[in-house]
């Protein structure tokens, strides 16, 4: 057993460093297709995470104009304590917002700001997650508000532009995929032609079926896994550095779950790759 | 040791190969296949090996019919026969001492048998001081003798050589008949096909003469053909 043991390693990377061109082309498929693998998963959790997220305070925010009237402003604040539908209401006065765009701004850009230039605003809390587009449209042109804004339309939209990412990327990464099997099937091909001789003579003096396809077999899994290792790396990088990350955060089991995923694929890819070659080109 | 019982095989292409072949062949003999280009003598060393089945007809070897053995088990049968060729069949990039250590390599013999037979071997066919040499840088008559110790070296009960001679000059197929002498006596059955008339006259073995898939002639102590003295 250890006597073949060391054969079939030797035998796996003598191959794959022989045909390193093809090896490396291989593996850089199986490594791009996996990351858009992996990153349509990520996202798919992340946008699934951040609706849950917002549903549980969606909020609707009524600016009003700077310069809007005092009578402007009350007769809005009535109108939102006679909706039923709203369930809390907080005003900010305009040196409460500008103090918070001090905060949440660049500092190059609070800077031009002046609490008299800043919006003062009305953040509402509807009682149904959905009753804030019924706010929204109520208040939207009404005389001295400057604009409504209902984060959870803006989630939707954003889910939807999520959604239409993530099939691009999955119809691209299944493309990708395929070629990826193509070309693993290719090296173990040109593997099993440069090494038809040893072959035939293996085979001439007995050596089991299974002892002249373990190497091949273990050549495209290797290429699988490294394809997958890289891709590892990829995704987690994006996991780390990507700028939503911190509105989208997701906890490290969510990472670990899509790297599972990654590399299982690409062990998979890898096995039936070589699978294939062996059945069709490797006469034993 | 071999048996043939009513062997027929006819080739997809509807060519026959052997037709009704009868045959046995006792543990420790040496026999000559004799016949023309065609005349199934490749067909029969290749059936020993199971690379083919019969049509009709059994094959025994070693008390045991190979017809009803399973694909997985080709293998085994094949470790105990050795086989020669006209071409040598030798890995161009492995050394005579790995070329010969291969076939032991990778039917999972351990390193220790693998490092006290192949220099035993190599004594054998006299070729001790050419281990580290490639096949390129030898004879055809030593690399020859390479692939007799390739063949050899795990003890085979029959040695098959089909027309292992063909590329070599008299000087050289003598000395490979020697060793096929020599590794006979060892009690290894040797079937050899051949077109070497002189060879087969002055040994004096057991002639069997194949002509279109059809044996023709089976004689004790035989020369190539009967027809010696009247051709040409």
């Amino acid at each position: 057993m250890r006597v073949y043991l060391r054969y079939a390693f030797k035998e796996t990377f003598t191959n794959l460093w022989r045909n390193r061109m093809m090896t490396v082309a291989a593996v850089l498929t199986v490594a791009v297709s996996l990351s858009l693998v992996g990153s349509a998963l990520l996202l798919k959790q992340s946008a699934a995470q951040a609706s849950a997220q917002w549903q549980q305070g969606t909020r609707v925010t009524i600016w009003m104009q700077p310069n809007a009237s005092q009578s402007e402003i009350n007769s809005v604040k009535a109108q939102l304590a006679s909706m039923p539908i709203v369930k809390d209401c907080q005003y900010f006065t305009q040196a409460q917002d500008y103090q918070q765009a001090k905060t949440l701004l660049p500092a190059d850009e609070w800077s031009v700001l002046t609490p008299s230039a800043t919006p003062s605003s009305f953040r509402c809390v509807p009682s149904v997650p959905t009753d804030a587009f019924t706010v929204q449209s109520t208040f939207t042109n009404q005389p001295g508000v400057y604009q409504v804004t209902a984060p959870e339309q803006q989630i939707r939209q954003m889910n939807h532009a999520i959604r239409i990412l993530q099939i691009v990327f999955l119809a691209l990464a299944a493309v990708l995929l395929l070629s990826a099997t193509v070309l693993i099937l290719n090296t173990i091909r040109m593997a099993i032609f440069s090494r038809r001789r040893e072959v035939s003579v293996m085979k001439l003096v007995g050596a089991t079926n299974w002892f002249i396809r373990v190497p091949f077999i273990t050549e495209g899994f290797i290429e699988g896994l490294l394809g997958s290792a890289v891709a590892i790396l990829a995704v987690t990088a994006l996991h780390t550095w990507y700028p939503l990350h911190n509105e989208f955060a997701l906890n490290a089991s969510a990472l670990v779950g899509t790297n599972t995923v990654v590399l299982v694929v690409g062990v998979v890819i890898g096995s039936v790759g070589s699978a294939i070659a062996i059945r069709r080109f490797l006469d034993v | 040791m071999i048996r043939f019982e009513n062997v027929s095989k006819t080739y997809k292409n509807g060519t026959p190969a052997l037709r009704n072949v009868t045959l046995d062949i006792e543990k420790g003999e040496f026999v000559f296949l004799v016949g023309a280009s065609g005349s199934g003598k490749t067909t029969f060393l290749r059936l020993l090996l199971r690379e083919e089945t019969p049509d009709v007809g059994r094959i025994l070897e070693a008390g045991r019919d190979i017809g009803d053995l399973p694909k997985w088990r080709v293998p085994y049968l094949r470790r105990n026969i050795g086989c020669v060729f006209q071409d040598f069949r030798l890995l161009p990039n492995k050394s005579v001492f790995e070329n010969v250590a291969f076939a032991l390599e990778v039917i999972g013999r351990p390193r220790s048998t693998v490092e006290s037979q192949v220099p035993q071997i190599l004594e054998l066919v006299g070729l001790a001081d050419k281990a580290k040499n490639l096949p390129h840088e030898l004879s055809g008559g030593e690399q020859q003798r390479v692939a007799v110790a390739r063949a050899f070296v795990n003890r085979p009960l029959i040695l098959l050589a089909d027309e292992p001679t063909g590329n070599l000059d008299p000087a050289n197929s003598e000395s490979i008949m020697a060793l096929l002498e020599r590794i006979n006596r060892t009690g290894t059955t040797v079937v050899m096909a051949t077109h070497d008339k002189a060879l087969v006259d002055r040994m004096r073995r057991r002639v069997v003469e194949l002509d279109r898939g059809e044996i023709v002639r089976d004689q004790v102590r035989g020369v190539y053909g009967i027809d010696e003295g009247v051709a040409i």
